[in-house]
This record gives C-alpha cells, structure tokens and sequence, in this order.
C-alpha cells in the first residue's frame, strides 16, 4: 500500500474529522484532527486501519498555541497527528484508553509544557523533581534557564 | 501482607540511576513502578539554542553505548531539511559504522546478560571480543565511544583499502565467536535455565504497550525501523528480521545473537560493495521553515527525532524519544508476578539506556499501603533534625 492509498483510506475511515492530511515527503504523513475528536479517530484508525505502534508524543509551543503530534509507525512510513490546543486552557483528553502504551509520554508532556490531560490513569511526576517549583514548564519558550549563583559548601559568605 | 520495595536510583544492581518501586507479597512482585528524572540534563531544551551543527555533537553525548544512533536520526532529519543528500560512499560508511556500533552495543548486552544470570564466563569472553569490534571503530573514527563521523552532508573520515580488508578479517573472529555464544545460550542447561519463562511479554502486550526493538521482537512482534520504513540505503540492503516466539529473556538473547549474524552480514556486504567518491558534500548552515521526523533502528529499537526548523540556523524544537523509554511500560508488565531475585534479570534484559531516556522503580509496604521510599529532602530534613540532637565538637580535628 503506497502513501496515497493510505491517505484516500484514511480520509474514508475518519470522513470530516481529518481536517487536513498532507505528504510531505514519501513514507510521512500528517494528519490534523482537531483536539475534542482525537480520541474517537484514533480509536477508528486503530480499529478499523490498525495504527496501533505509538512512537512518541511531541509538543511543540508555538506562541499562542501548543501544538501536540502524535507519531504512528506502521509497516512503510510512519504517520503524524497534529492537533492544536490554546496556551491559555491547555487541556487534552488522554488516548491512554485507547494506546495503552501513550502514559510515560502524556506524563512528560504534563511536565515539561504544563499541559493538563484529562482523565490520565497515572499523573505523577515524572522526570522533573518532586521539589521542582510549580508553574514552571522548562519546554515552554518563555521559560528560560537561569543558573543558580554558586555556593561552595563550608566557604565563607 | 505486601510491601513496597524501593530499587534504586542508587543500587548495586543497577548500571545507572532509575528509580524501581515494587510492591511484593512474598517474594512475588505484584505490582511495578517507575520514577524517572535522575539523569535527565534538558537536552531538548538546550537544542534549541545550538546550531545544527552543535548539535551533532549534543546529540552524540545522549548516550554512552548507541552515541551513532542518535547523531544519525538527527542528521538524517537535518540533511532532509536543509536539502542535502549525502554522497553514497558517505552513506555506506555511515551506516557501516551504525552496524558495528550494534555489534558491540549487542556484544556488551551479551556479558550484562550474563553477568545477572550469574555465568561470568559469558560475560568475559564477550567483553574481550568486543573488543576487537571497538579496535575496528577506534581505526576508522579515532574515538572508542563518541566516534564524531557524521557531519551535515555525509562523514568526516573515509577508509582506506587496509582497513577495509582488516575489517572483513576481524569479521571472520566475529562469526566463529558468535556462533560458539548460540550454541553455548540455547545449550547450556544452567544458562537456559535462568532466562527461560522470565520476564513474560505476550505479543498482546507488547503491541498494547508500544514496545520497540529486540524486547518487542522476542515476543513475536516482527518491528524493525530498517525494513518498516526504510531509511538511507537499507532499501537496498538484503538481511532479515529476527524474531523469537518465547515472549522471555531467552528469546531476547537469542534474538539479539541472531542480529549480530544479520550485522555481520549488512557490514560485509557495505564494505564489498563500497563504491568510490566523495565522503561528504558541503551543507548550508540555514534550514527552510519546515518539520521532519527521522526514525532509526538503534540496537536497543526505534530511535525518533522529530525537527521543526523555523529558517535560522538552530533548530525550533527537537524532540528525541530512546528506545528504552518506549520500553519502560511494556517493563514493568513484565515485572508483575515474577520474583524479586529476577528484577535485575528482566530490567536489564530491555538493555535499559537512562541517558538515553530518564526513568525508576520503588518497592511499596502493601500492609499499611504507604510508600516506604521518602523524597531526598525529606531525608535530608531528617537527616539536618539528627544533627541537631547530637551534642556539638566545634573545631574539631579529623584524626588522619
């Protein structure tokens, strides 16, 4: 199956969901699904097209909005569903219903962009420290490293 | 009566720092959990504030032992992004160098397998036979871990007709050792009988937990990045997918010695039909706005960059998912109902990378259901309020 047959079957299975599919490049597809009916079409695209193989999760923050892509791989290529949530009320429901696998990468999103996924079976911490200050989310672009001035221990001052 | 047992981030039979919390009724684990973050250095944070160039480099230090899977993934999305394609000698020796890097990352799981399944014969013999695998990767890069050989648009050595007839006798040691490990792990009695039936996966699982490489192969699960999406030249590569039906540590031996001899196969058929040129082109330093993501086949499974270029020469984001993160769920399914004496056992048979990918396991009191494992400031608190009781020696000398 080449990439325009996936692409003609995927545009049949999810109908007006697939808000827009693009290949770019040969053996990658993206897919854009708007954030409230994500997990009904990837739900079908497991059942019916058998996506099934969740690579990662990538955030990426774009100003005003956080865009999430979801990386498939299956057997010739690998497909990439984009979807889009505002900064200011960053909620996503979690696919873990349906990937089971999607946990560890929902919780590193929760950590690193402040993102709140709804409905997560398991959202502790965890790569950032249990003392890491609250509000801050190291992956957005406004937060910027500031290096803590150096105390040597037993010196003076 | 259960209890919670906390495993690490510091423990003897642990290489690198990861938090395990088990919770044991007897000496059986009914439950796992996992804390990641000892090792985590933000290097997606600071990718964004280097150079494509530099970033080859930051790329190399994720990680100790498949350092070449992640400048390759990288690069490869790069050279996508900027337009460049790599001269087919540059290729060659890239990937040439991909291969034997899993030979010795295969090599060295090898004796780790041993180590924990108590045969420290095994573990020597592969140690000293990695060695002639690390020898060849000195000769061609000059480094034994950080190799430095790619660069935007191709490698930064070549080889010559030398070392090109020394590796395919080096490669002849390799076979008749390899073959003597097959036999000895599928004979053994000893041996066999300290992996088989651990660590259970089924193939359920092991497609419902996302699991990549030699883990998810070992269960039946036919993924490998080098046929399913085939990057650089593997196209035209011939080798197969080695797959086990076990669904234990067994099978995740056997499945690792079967790809060493498929390895030795890909890099035997690089370096004969090694074609003459250049090793590399130049590459423009600014990328086009754009994305790409670039998968890799790592010795411990599917490697994942995902690049977003915003017209500057850094790039917007990088994101970098390891193997072995991808297989920390299908681990601690693989955890419940085994035995404790077994935890080193099945954690290392993912072949576990923390730099690579950052995470823990606890043990937990299932009597009173609370965690026995406290937070290090918590300690420290304790540790300061300890202090405090005992009575003060102000000034004193240490007796040297």
């Amino acid at each position: 199956m080449n990439d325009l047959e996936r692409i003609e079957r995927i545009k049949a299975v999810l109908g007006e969901r697939a808000a827009e599919i693009t290949n770019p490049s040969p053996q990658r597809i993206f897919l854009t699904v708007p954030a409230r009916t994500l997990v009904p079409a990837l739900e079908q695209l497991k059942t019916e097209l058998g996506y099934r193989h969740l690579s990662t999760i990538s955030g990426v923050d774009l100003g005003d909005v956080f865009e999430i892509l979801y990386h498939f791989g299956y057997d010739g290529g690998n497909l990439n569903i984009r979807t889009q949530i505002p900064k200011a009320d960053p909620r996503l429901p979690s696919i873990c219903a349906v990937i089971p696998g999607a946990v560890l990468y929902e919780r590193e999103l929760q950590d690193m962009f402040g993102i709140i996924v709804e409905a997560i079976p398991d959202g502790r911490r965890l790569v950032l420290p249990d003392d890491w200050p609250d509000g801050n989310y190291p992956l957005r672009k406004d937060w910027k490293h500031v290096r803590a001035a150096e105390k040597i221990p037993g010196g003076k001052s | 009566m259960k209890f919670q047992i906390p495993i690490g981030p510091q423990h003897p039979a642990l290489k690198e720092p990861i938090s395990l919390r088990m919770t044991v009724e007897g000496e059986v684990i009914r439950d796992a959990d996992l804390r990641l973050g000892y090792n985590h250095r933000g290097i997606e944070k600071l990718a964004e504030e280097r150079t494509y160039l530099q970033n080859i480099y930051l790329t190399e230090r994720i990680c100790g032992i498949c350092s070449h899977s992640h400048t390759t993934c990288f690069v490869q999305g790069v050279e996508a992004l900027l337009e460049v394609v790599a001269p087919r000698r540059g290729q060659f020796l890239r990937y040439l160098v991909a291969e034997l890097e899993r030979v010795h990352s295969h090599l060295l799981w090898l004796g780790v397998a041993g180590h924990e399944a108590g045969f420290d014969s095994f573990f020597m013999y592969t140690w000293r036979d990695r060695e002639v695998v690390m020898d060849i990767l000195e000769m061609i890069s000059g480094n034994r871990v950080h190799y430095a050989i790619n660069t935007l648009g191709g490698v930064r050595r070549d080889i010559d007709e030398a070392l090109r007839t020394k590796i395919l006798d080096s490669l002849g040691i390799l076979r008749a050792r390899t073959d003597y490990y097959f036999k000895l792990g599928a004979n053994e009695p000893s041996f066999v009988g300290r992996l088989a039936g651990v660590g259970r996966l089924s193939k359920e699982d092991a497609l419902a937990l996302c699991a990549v490489g030699p883990t998810a192969r070992a269960s039946g699960v036919a993924h490998d990045v080098r046929r399913d999406d085939p990057y650089g030249i593997y196209g035209e590569i011939p080798f197969e997918v080695c797959t086990a039906d076990s669904c234990d540590v067994l099978g995740r031996t056997v499945v690792r010695i079967k790809e060493l001899g498929q390895s030795y196969n890909i890099i035997e058929y690089l370096l004969r039909n090694l074609p003459d040129g250049p090793v590399a082109v130049k590459a423009p330093r600014r990328a086009k706005p754009g994305e790409v993501v670039s998968r890799y086949e790592a010795p411990r499974g599917e490697n994942i960059h995902y690049i977003k270029a915003n017209g500057s020469d850094k790039p917007e984001r990088l994101k970098v998912r390891a193997p072995t993160l991808a297989n920390y769920a299908a681990t601690l399914a693989m955890l419940k109902n085994g035995f404790i004496a077994d935890i080193p056992l099945i954690f290392a048979a993912i072949d576990p990378c923390i730099c690579c990918a950052e995470r823990t396991v606890e043990l937990i009191d299932g009597r009173s259901g609370r965690p026995s494992q406290v937070r290090w400031s918590e300690l420290r608190r304790m540790a300061a309020r300890r202090a405090g009781r005992v009575s003060k020696k102000r000034n004193m000398e240490w007796p040297l």
